[in-house]
């Protein structure tokens, strides 16, 4: 394992390097520093509302971009390889299959990580701005959004192994929106109105998909109420076993991304 | 023991709904030795390039077996022996090929100093230097073979594997990957070329393996492929016209040509053996013996023979 640390770190490296000098990468943060900016406008337009209207949209801007540049970053992570051809120099070299998909991984994670440190940073500086503070609770939801977003980048990175960018993105995407709804299709599976098949069937959906719920819980009921960023939230146990959840349901896409990236021909 | 060691290799393609199969490469064994310039050689199609990626761990053999200097194909050991420089190759655009190389430096666990400088040297001698530092969004396809031989020889491999190295070079650029690949069998690598410019192979190779619809035809040296191959004869001599006139009915019986040559004459004959027995008769006839030329097969003609296509089609 020792060995593979520096080839690991090789790939990882460079994806990093890709995705820094993809100028797209950065008209997307322009677009969420931008949103966070109409947020301080808004917020102004408020009844003494500005620092709750900043951080809520703020928080929204940092999500959903994020979510854009994963998905856009993580389903290219392999296919640009793949047509570009740059896989061909780079598998015969002294790594195993698996160092290069674990560092291409790797790589998009620092990079997910940098971007949602400089959009937080932005927030933050905001938030200042309108006289408030930025505690601990938004470093809490901003840790649960990376998280989200490394989870993303690995179901990403699985349909990008055996699929084409389009389809990746497709099925990522269809899988962020049903796992983002998992409370509201839980509660329609279990109501009485619900046909017991579509009851059945939406409970195995929902053992199987990722709960991108847990990640983006703020005004959400979490059995001891509504959690929220202006009052109670979430304490960091939540984050860390969100975190374990992020962890192990990645790590098994990535293992099945590896399988499928071992048996495949590079014609 | 062999640098490569390729035994019953077969490689069948599934393709298609109707899971139709392709066999690419079928049951092809060969050896290449330690110190040796081996050219494997075929037309489009043949089976070259899908030999070389199944050496290079890129494509999983469907039968057979293949060691790189004693160890598996696709093991990470075997691989950091080995120097690959794929077709037409292309690199990471975004990044430059001094930062390209330092990356190829890491996954053979160079440490900075040793990549700093190997780098720099390779790009010297690939004659990159000047551009060493920009993007290689801006390269030619020239210089982007350029950065591959380069990064083929980053970790000072025992063994450089190319696939049609001369593709995309201009003549001096052509001359310069000779003068390389020649340069390298000095130094002692072994160096395992596919190509279809045959003026390369015979330049070049020790040894060639020629490989046709996915079944190797002849493998050995040039010498003993060609060599082997003497189609006729030639013989230039002088002498009287009671001479000529003595030797015709024996050159009529070997079913030799006896033909009008100027001042002199000329006998085309079948063998070696043939020729042995007419030049006899014409130094006991008192005649001279200008030249003696025995016709081998070229290159190209063993590779048209062995294909069975026309030898117009094997270029491109």
């Amino acid at each position: 394992m020792s060995g593979a640390l520096p080839r690991i770190w090789a790939i990882g490296l460079n994806t990093f390097r890709e995705a820094v000098r993809n100028r797209v990468l950065y008209v997307l943060v322009m677009f969420a520093v931008a949103l966070m900016a109409f947020s301080v406008v808004l917020g102004s337009l408020s009844m003494h509302e500005d620092e709750r209207i900043v951080k809520d949209l703020g928080l929204a801007g940092i999500s959903l971009f994020s979510i854009f540049i994963s998905l856009f970053l993580g389903v290219n992570l392999l296919s640009k390889e793949l047509d570009k051809k740059t896989v061909y120099a780079i598998i015969p070299k002294p790594l195993w299959r698996w160092e290069f998909l674990v560092g291409k991984y790797l790589g998009l994670a620092l990079t997910m990580a940098l971007l949602v440190s400089v959009m937080s940073a932005v927030l933050a500086a905001f938030v200042l701005f309108e006289g408030g503070t930025h505690g601990v609770v938004m470093l809490r939801a901003e840790a649960l959004i990376l998280l989200e977003v490394l989870l993303l980048v690995a179901v990403a990175m699985l349909f990008s192994s055996f699929s084409s960018p389009y389809l990746s993105a497709m099925f990522a995407g269809g899988l962020w929106v049903i796992g983002r709804n998992t409370a509201e299709l839980a509660v329609f599976a279990e109501r009485e109105s619900t046909a017991e098949s579509v009851s059945t069937l939406l409970s195995g959906v929902l053992e199987v998909v990722p709960d991108f719920h847990l990640f983006f819980v703020s005004g959400s009921n979490l059995g001891e109420g509504v959690v929220s960023i202006h009052g109670t939230y979430v304490d960091w146990g939540y984050v860390m076993s969100s975190a374990a959840y992020a962890g192990a349901y990645a790590t098994a896409c990535l293992a099945i991304a590896v399988f499928l990236f071992s048996r495949r021909d590079f014609t | 023991m062999s640098v490569v060691e390729v035994k019953a290799l077969e490689k069948t393609f599934v393709r298609g709904f109707f899971r139709k199969r392709t066999a690419a490469v079928r049951g092809v064994s060969f050896e290449v030795e330690r110190g040796e310039i081996f050219g494997f050689l075929g037309p489009n199609g043949a089976g070259k390039t899908t030999t070389i990626k199944m050496l290079m761990g890129l494509i999983h053999p469907t039968g057979g077996s293949a060691k790189v200097l004693g160890d598996p194909i696709g093991a990470v050991r075997a691989k950091r022996k080995i120097g690959y420089l794929p077709e037409n190759p292309y690199f990471y655009d975004y990044l430059s090929a001094l930062e390209f190389l330092h990356m190829v430096g890491r996954l053979f666990g160079l440490d900075a100093k040793t990549r700093e400088r190997r780098a720099n040297e390779l790009l010297d001698r690939v004659g990159l230097s000047m551009a060493k530092s920009r993007s290689m969004r801006s390269y030619s396809k020239g210089m982007m073979q350029r950065v591959g031989l380069a990064q083929a020889l980053m970790g000072d491999p025992e063994l450089v594997v190319m696939d049609e190295p001369m593709s995309g070079l201009d003549p001096i650029g052509r001359k310069e990957v000779r003068d390389l690949l020649l340069e390298l069998r000095d130094a002692g690598k072994t160096v395992f070329f596919c190509t279809h410019i045959l003026a390369d192979a015979s330049m070049l190779c020790d040894r060639v393996g020629i490989i046709v619809k996915g079944e190797l035809k002849d493998v050995g040296s040039l010498d003993s492929l060609l060599g082997g191959h003497v189609q006729h004869v030639e013989i230039h001599a002088q002498g009287e016209a009671a001479l000529r006139t003595k030797l015709a009915p024996k050159v009529e019986e070997l079913g030799g040509k006896l033909l009008d040559r100027g001042e002199g004459f000329g006998v085309e004959l079948a063998s070696t053996q043939q020729a042995d027995a007419i030049v006899a008769a014409i130094i006991e006839g008192g005649g001279r013996i200008h030249e003696l030329r025995p016709h081998t097969m070229t290159l190209e003609e063993l590779f048209v023979r062995e294909s069975g296509t026309k030898a117009e089609e094997m270029r491109s």
